[in-house]
Parts: structure tokens; sequence; C-alpha cells
């Protein structure tokens, strides 16, 4: 077998060619069908620039020589092969890298600004370009999880959640550059891991190592809520600078172990993610169990992407899993993607693009991944000299990445106009 | 019968009538008459006489010559005269005699007229009507049937036979002897066969068999049994010249003797294969899960990390070393939170068991400290310091051992909270499971106080034993029951706390205990010793060990049980952690399934010291190991 019969097409238009079919050898790579496509292209029109194209054969990703691909697959050579090509996508360029005093436990970013929380006990917010806008002192022991809630004009409202078991939310007023603690959720019986902003940026959930999910309430007031604490006088002085406390809407327990992850799926669902070795799926209304999705390893950290309604989980083993929230049963993985040598400590789908997620890992790499190339990572950012802690894909293309390194890296990443929009 | 009869009376009165002569005195026997003249009377009632006899012997003789008829002449007894049978007389005793009728036209074989044929025929035989007696059963067949049925009970008769229902087949070699000659048979070894003559056997043979002179010089230099040949091949002219063989009776006598000792039977070899031999033990792929790499490692320390424990959530680990620190780290990503310095080489930390009390023992030097690491929930680290603070002193001061102090200043800040100075260099500290009872040992060959156990909430301390019973090596509290088990070198004893006396001695057939482990059931026992085995004791069943493990290749420093998976691993010297499944079945009969199931290697070995202590995680089945080369790793 030399010659394969093949025909290409692409749901780009501007690099749309004649819908004939081609005989190519069967040993071409990836190099040489790019070669032949820029070729056709070329004596289409003139002005043509050379760009490189990546391949797929049936949803999967081109990577080694066609012939072997199709025996891989298991595609019959004697038919006409439907390649489709789309333009390859760009290595992420590094852009910054920001240096912190501590580890960086957790970043979210939003189109203008990034938000760092670090073990020095505070939370950082960084301009797009590395500048240090503000630093949010308040908690006492390690801030593990940071999110931004809503931007209203010149005023942001974002969380943090810390070791010292508290939750607090704060309001930052861009243009003064001042930073007030509205409120302090106080509640947990133990650290609190994660939280998560539900899509109506009127609540959050938190999830903690005492086992419990709590939503509260993501809107500032001015009055307190009811505690009742016989020692009061003593805690009120302390509230002065802290915030107003605030107690949780609602608890759920079910969880055997701690909550290392939680997010929202949609406003009326919730997914969590434990050390028990399950994700479980939540009504965020009744606080019902929904379902249940059985793994064999601990979850360090899960994300959802509402583009193709799938579930990546990271674990402490080396693979990044991906799992379908809907189904009942629910303890069977659709995929697994495998090549870290590490725990995966954090995952995060796109923003934008239905099969791209990235992971960090342990192994001081972070990894971007093509979900129909799953044996090998379209891309590794080894940048990173210690542990990865947490990564984020922001809307606009940035993957930050930051760990124990004290580095918070961040690299553009061009999707395609095309595959965006396909 | 009857008629032979009549005919012999129609003879006698036939004969009697012809003489004219009737006797009448009846049938008497006539001797009666023997000495009478008379024989008897005749019709008219006068005498017969007997006639006159006066032959003698000679007339007698010469009548019977002369007589023709004498052999046919009879005397009448009844009258005593002589009569001469008739033909047909004679006839008729010839007939007589012969055994046949007397009458000659008698036909004995006359057809015989089968009158009670089985024929029906209108006229029966006899028209008599059936008894009555065959309607009625007959009591005497009912007495005889009931005696059978009786004896047929009693299993005194068998009514009959029974049956064999096996078929008996003709076994062909059921009596064969496998000594016999069939049996050598089949497994005949043929004699060994003569090598045949070759050419340098021959009278002439070729000339290139011959022997040069080195050649035969060196023959005869050769001892016999190396020799190539026995002989020296010969050339002779003809073969009325060959000499006698001088080595035939040599030869002939090898030959018997090759035939005598050579094997009559093929040996049979068990061929066993080794692997066969091996227990059967499930696939550690099947035992999972179990740690298998190493996923993070917890430096700081500068020196070697002697002991380490988890906090009872899993979160938060606790480590001491020889650089005279303790550090807590956060399990899930190696961060160290705190770093609380000591005055001495950390020989042990323990946490509390207790989840609702936040305390961690350290030992070093003669000091213990029982520190508030101030992690993990915020009210439980208050209630426990509430706990130390609210104690209040007895009236009465007991003379103590050791000393209680509450740390002030500096230390309490650190989160020292109380001090116990004890007597001697404490090595090992260890809490009860509900967390108020801690244990020490101070080794010490010469006194009877190597181990003391404090109460922590009444700060009371006691000296369970009063005799020395060897060096104390590592005590454990049972995780359930007041038991207290104490490793000496040789010995672990089982002691009852309430009873106050001890329960069992296990002997560890080792030369020195290092470490021992309690498996949270209470029931199995694991110790670790110098001399690189591993002894499972299960209580159960002897006070030896049940199972002794020899994979490491150095000293045992540490043993560990998993608290839920059944899981078990020791650390050595050599510079690896053994995880082994050590499954304890609830069914008493079931003896516990002990697999070896991964080495983990990844502490480098720093002064000839690898691992020297290791502890699983409380929830997963995590192991954590710490070592000389001053870190702690997480093997997942």
């Amino acid at each position: 077998m030399s010659q394969v019969q093949a025909r290409f097409f692409t749901e780009n238009k501007k690099y749309l060619i004649d819908d004939v079919p081609f005989s190519i050898p069967a040993a071409s790579e990836v190099a040489d069908l790019s070669g032949v496509i820029n070729k056709l292209l070329e004596a289409k029109n003139d002005g043509h620039k050379h760009v490189e194209f990546d391949f797929l054969v049936r949803g999967q990703f081109l990577r080694t020589s066609l012939a072997s691909h199709m025996e891989k697959e298991n595609i019959s050579t004697e038919e006409v092969v439907e390649i489709e090509y789309v333009e390859k996508f760009t290595a992420p360029q590094p852009e910054e890298c920001i240096m912190h005093d501590d580890w960086i436990s957790s970043v979210e970013a939003d189109s203008e600004w990034i938000l760092t929380g670090s073990y020095d006990k505070t939370a950082r917010i960084w301009s797009m370009e590395g500048k240090a806008v503000m630093t949010v002192a308040g908690h006492t022991d390690v801030v593990k999880d940071v999110a931004w809630v809503k931007r209203n004009g010149l005023s942001s409202l974002l969380l943090t959640a810390s070791l010292d078991q508290t939750i607090m939310l704060w309001e930052w007023n861009s243009e003064r550059n001042k930073v007030e603690a509205r409120h302090c959720c106080r509640g947990h019986a133990g650290s609190v891991d994660t939280v998560a902003v539900d899509p109506t940026r009127t609540k959050f959930c938190s999830g903690s190592w005492d086992k419990m999910l709590k939503i509260w309430s993501a809107v500032p007031t001015v009055e307190e809520d009811e505690i009742e604490e016989p020692n009061r006088p003593r805690k009120k002085q302390k509230t002065e600078q802290m915030g107003l406390t605030r107690t949780p809407l609602m608890t759920f327990s079910g969880h055997n172990e701690a909550v290392s992850s939680v997010l929202w799926v949609d406003a009326e669902e919730l997914c969590s993610a434990s050390w028990d070795h399950t994700i479980r799926l939540w009504d965020a209304e009744t606080g019902e169990q929904k379902s249940t999705l059985t793994g064999s390893k601990v979850f360090n950290s899960i994300s959802y992407s509402p583009l193709c309604r799938r579930l990546a989980s990271g674990s402490t083993d080396r693979h990044v899993r991906l799992w379908d929230p809907r189904s009942k049963d629910g303890s069977l993985v659709l995929l697994s993607l495998t090549s870290h040598n590490g725990w995966v400590t954090a995952v995060r789908w796109s923003p934008s693009h239905e099969h791209q997620l990235v992971s960090g890992s342990l192994d001081n790499v972070v990894k971007l991944w093509d979900t129909r190339s799953c044996k090998a990572p379209l891309y590794d950012l080894a940048a990173h000299e210690d542990k990865i802690l947490c990564v984020d894909w922001t809307e606009n293309g940035l993957i930050l990445s930051g760990g124990a390194d004290n580095k918070l890296y961040t690299y553009r990443y061009s999707t395609c106009v095309s595959d965006a929009g396909a | 019968v009857s008629d032979s009869n009549f005919s012999l009376l129609v003879f006698i009165t036939f004969s009697v009538r012809s003489q004219d002569i009737r006797n009448t005195v009846g049938n008497i026997p006539m001797e009666w008459y023997k000495d009478y003249p008379h024989i008897g009377y005749d019709l008219e009632g006068k005498k017969i006489f007997k006639p006159i006899r006066n032959k003698d012997e000679l007339d007698e003789f010469l009548d019977k010559m002369e007589n023709p008829d004498y052999w046919r002449t009879v005397q009448d007894k009844m009258t005593g005269a002589d009569i001469r049978l008739s033909d047909e007389q004679v006839d008729l005793v010839h007939r007589l005699q012969q055994g046949k009728f007397g009458d000659v036209n008698f036909n004995e074989y006359e057809p015989a007229i089968d009158f009670f044929s089985n024929e029906v025929m209108i006229h029966p035989v006899t028209n008599r009507p059936q008894d009555k007696r065959s309607f009625i059963p007959s009591l005497i067949e009912k007495e005889k049937v009931g005696k059978l049925v009786h004896a047929i009970k009693m299993g005194w008769i068998k009514p009959r036979r029974p049956k064999e229902t096996t078929p008996q087949y003709y076994d062909l070699w059921a009596k064969e002897d496998p000594n016999s000659i069939l049996g050598r048979h089949k497994m005949h070894v043929p004699a060994p066969k003569m090598k045949l003559p070759g050419h340098e056997e021959s009278y002439n043979p070729p000339p290139e068999y011959l022997l040069s002179e080195e050649e035969r010089l060196a023959w005869e230099q050769q001892d016999p049994e190396y020799r190539k040949l026995s002989f020296l091949p010969q050339k002779f002219a003809c073969l009325r010249a060959v000499p006698a063989y001088s080595r035939f009776i040599h030869e002939r006598f090898e030959r018997c003797l090759d035939l005598y000792l050579c094997p009559r039977q093929r040996k049979m070899r068990v061929n066993v294969n080794p692997e066969d031999l091996i227990p059967k033990l499930p696939k550690p792929k099947d035992l999972q899960p179990f740690p298998t790499t190493q996923s993070l490692v917890y430096r700081g320390h500068s020196s070697l990390v002697r002991s380490i424990s988890v906090s009872p959530s899993g979160q938060w680990l606790v480590s001491g070393s020889d650089d005279c620190t303790v550090r807590f780290w956060e399990v899930s990503t190696a961060r160290c939170l705190k770093t609380v310095e000591v005055g001495g080489a950390v020989k042990g930390v323990a946490w509390n068991p207790n989840p609702s009390i936040c305390l961690v023992a350290v030992s070093y030097d003669d000091t213990v400290v029982l520190l508030n690491p101030g992690l993990g929930d915020r009210l439980v680290c208050t209630a426990t310091d509430q706990l130390i603070s609210s104690y209040e002193e007895p009236e009465e001061v007991m003379d103590q051992s050791v000393q209680w102090a509450v740390a002030e200043g500096e230390g309490h800040e650190q989160g020292h909270r109380l001090i116990l100075k004890h007597p001697k260099t404490v090595r090992q500290v260890t809490w009860h499971g509900k967390g108020d009872y801690l244990a020490c040992v101070m080794p010490d060959n010469g006194s009877s106080l190597q181990v003391v156990i404090h109460q922590v909430s009444k700060r009371r301390t006691q000296n369970p034993f009063r005799k020395n019973k060897g060096l104390v090596q590592c005590v454990s509290f049972h995780p359930i029951r007041p038991y207290f088990f104490v490793a000496t070198q040789r010995y672990v004893r089982v002691y009852n706390l309430i009873k106050q006396e001890l329960t069992k001695k296990l002997m560890a057939n080792c030369k020195w205990i290092s470490s021992m482990a309690i498996h949270p059931g209470g029931d199995n026992v694991i110790c670790g010793s110098y001399d690189c085995r591993l002894a499972w004791f299960d209580l159960d069943l002897s006070t030896k060990p049940y199972k002794v493990l020899r994979h490491h290749k150095k000293a045992l420093r540490s043993v560990a049980y998993h608290r839920h998976y059944p899981l078990f691993a020791s650390g050595s010297d050599d510079g690896s952690v053994i995880v082994c499944h050590g499954m304890v079945y609830n069914d008493l009969l079931q003896n516990p399934l002990i697999v070896p199931v991964k080495v983990l290697k990844g502490h480098t070995i720093t002064h000839d010291l690898g691992v020297l202590d290791v502890t699983f995680h409380p929830t997963q089945p995590w192991v954590f190991s710490s070592g000389a080369d001053g870190t702690v790793r997480l093997f997942t």
C-alpha cells in the first residue's frame, strides 16, 4: 500500500479547496500533508501565505504517518479517506512571569485582572501586564482559593477562601484602589479548599475539609447575619475589620471525605469532587444529591465545559479523566488523558474551545490537551520549577498557572478564529 | 399277585384230588406229627399213615441214578407221599422262578386306559361336589405362613437372595504381581550388548589400525582405565598363528559383571516442577488499592527524620528530626506550615488519635512536650487549650517520678502546652486510642522504670511494671481492649491493664525487636526486627509467629498497619519500604492472607540508615516514610 485516496475538507471558508479526491502517499506525515494543502491553496489564490495545518482523520488528530494511523484506527485503505484540516494551533506564547512571596494556591483571571491566592495568607490582584495592583490581606491563614464574583463598573466583588475556615467577600474599587472586607463567611469546621460562584453571580458555594458544601449569598449587605455565639462581644471587635459575619444559606452533606473542588454546572446544579473518590452532583435549590460518579482515586480538581458538556477531573494519579455528568449510573470514564508523571492538581477546560483543556501536575508541567488526541498533549508548558497547584484559562485566551515555585506564568494562546467559530 | 396265588391253589387241589388223600389237620406245622406213625387224618377220620420209608442212602442214590424222574419228584408234606411233577407243573415252576406270570396267556403289557386324564368329559370320573375345606383357608397353612412372616420381619430369614447388583467382570490383571515376570517385561531393559569386534580386533587388521611404535609406547604408559583400546592390535600371517587370547577369562568375567550389575528396571523419577511447590498467592494487581509510586516529597529537615505521625483527619503530618525541630506539613501539597524548635534531637512524635483533641506528643532527650499545633478546626484547638488550662491541682500532691510543667512564654507561643521531665531519655511516645493516656519508653537495662503511662487530663504518671524483664524496645496500646503490648529484645508481652497481669508472651524468634504495630482489629501483631525479619503474630493462633517475612536486606526500623485497608508496611535500613497486603478475616477459621505487593524505593541511604519510620494515611491507601536523608515521602 503506497497510495491512499483522500479527500480534504475544512470548515474554514478561508482555506477551502476543491472537493476532489487526491491520491497521496500513505507514508506521508502531517508536514507533507500540510505542504500539499498549501500548494493547492497557492495554485488557487495567489496571495496565499504559508499556513501550518493539522489533520483530523475521523475526529482523531494525525500524529504519526497516515498509514500507521489508519492501521491503528482500523480504517480501510480501500475507500476514500475523509481528512479534515484545520489551521495548526500555535504554541502558547509565554507572556509574563509574576513573582509572588510564597506558593500560589489558586488563580482566577477575568478579562482585565488576575486574582491569585497565596500561602502568605493574602490574595493579590494583578494587571494583565503583571503589575501588582492590590494585596488583599485579612486572613489569618493560607488562602486556598479565590474567585471573582462580579464587576460593577469600577468596583468588583471577590472571594477568598482560607485555611482559617472562613471565606471573605471583598469589594475592590479599582479606581481608588481600595479593598474592603464586606463579609466574613463563617460556618465551616475545616479549611475551606474551594469556592465557586454560580452563573447568576448572586450565590456561591464552598467546599471544605470538614466534608461539607455550603451555599452562601454573594450579595453584599449592610446587616450582619444573626449568629448565636455565647462570647459575642469579644468577636465583635474582630469583625470590625474582618467584615460582617455571614452564615450559610444551605449546607450539603454527603461526602465522606474532604471536598477538594466544587463548581456550578448551571444555575441549578452543583458538582463537587472529594477525597472519598466520588464526584457528586447536587440540586442547588433543594440540596438533593442527584448522582454520583465514582472513581478509584482521590479527586484533586474538576472542571466543566458547557461547550462539550463534559467534566474533566484531575486525581492523585497520572491521568486526566473525562466524565459525562448526565450519565446516571456514573462510574464510566469517557476518556483518560495520560501523560503526566505526578498527581494532576488542576484541570481547566478552555472557555472557547470544546476540545481543549489544560492540566497542571506535581511533575512541574502544564499540559495543553486536545481531546481528539488523547495519547499525547498538544503542548507541554514546562516553565515551572516546582509543583503546580493551580491553572486557569480566560475567555480572551490567556492560560495561567501557579505553583510552589512562587511564580505565576501567563501564556497567550491564540485559538484560531476558524476553530473558535467551529 | 392274586392271580398267581389263585393258580397255585388250583394246582394244589388238583394234585390232592388225583391221589384222593386229603389230610384234615389244617395248616399246622407238620413236625408236630414227627414222632407219630401217622401224619394226620383223612375225610373219614382215619389215620393217614406215613408211607414206609425204608430206603437207605444207598437206595436213594441208586434211585437218583436210575430214576429219570427223580428230579421232578417232590414229597408232599401233608401226606408224605412222593409226587412226580407233570410237565405243565415243571413249566409253571420254571416261569415262577423266572419272575413271569404263571398263566401263559396273561398279557402284562396291555395298553393303559387313562381314566384320570385332563380331558373333562361329560361324565366325570367322580361327580362329587368339591369339599367345603377347599373353600376355607387352611389353619395349618395360616400358622405356617404366620411363622414365616414373623421370621422375615425379624430378619431371621431372607425372603429371597439379595441380588448382586454390580456386574462382575473378569479382571484379567487382578492377580498379577507387579514383581512377576509380566510386570518386569513391561519395564524391560535389554541387557547391555557387547560391542561388535572391529577391524582392530582382526588377526590381520589393515595397516592403519596397527599402532606405531610411539603409539604403542603411549598405550603402555597409559593407565589401563583410560586406554582407548584394551588390547594391542596385532597382525598375524595366518589364522593358525594366532595364539590363545590371554585376557579371555578376564573379559568373560567382566561381561558377566556387566550383565549382573546392569539395571533390570527403569527408575521412575518423579518430575516435580519447582514452581508448583510455591503456594498460590493472589496477584498484587487484584489486591489494589495499595501505594505504588512516590508522589510527594516533604523537604525541609536538615537531618534524619526519626519519627512521623499523621493527624486523625489525614490533613496534616508531623515529623520530628535530629535537627531539633518538629515540622507540620500539609499532606496534599507537601507544604511545611509550621516549624517548632525543641531543645534536642526529636526521637518520637505522636499525634493524638482523638479527633476532638488537637495535641501532638514530642519526645526529645528526657522530655516529652505536648504541642498544640493550632492546625485543623479552630474550635478543637481552642477546646484543647481550655482543657489544659482548666486543670486544677489536686489537694494531695503525689510524689511522681515525672515532673509536669505548663509551658509559658515563648514556648507557649510556639505551641508548647505541657512539658514532662523524665528521669531518663525517652525513646518512644504513643497514645492510647482514646487520647487521654500516653505511654513513654525509656530503655534502661538496669532499672524497673522503663515504661511510664501518663494520664494527661489528670496529669498523673504511673509506672506499671515493678520488675525489669529486659530492655524495652517499644510499647503499644491495644486499639480496643485494655491490653498493653511491651516489646523487649526478644519477646512481646501482652498485659491486661485492668487485671494487672501478664496475658501472653509472644516469642518473636528474632534477635532484637525494633518495632511493633497492632492490627486495628487487635488480634494480630507485626514485629520488625534488626535481623531483617518481620514476624506476624496471630494472637488467637499461637505465641509463635504465624508468618515470618524476610524481604528486607537490612534491619527493619519501623512497621505500620493501615487503619482501614488490609495493608501493612515496613521500612528498613536498605532504603526501601515494603508494602504487604495483610487481610485478616472475621472468620476465625481462616488464617490471615499475607501477600507482599510493592517495594517502594526513594530514600537515599545516609550514614547506613535508610527508612526510619513508616506510617499510613488514616483514610487513603497512602504510606508515608521518613528517612535518614532528611525527607519524608508520600507513596500513593
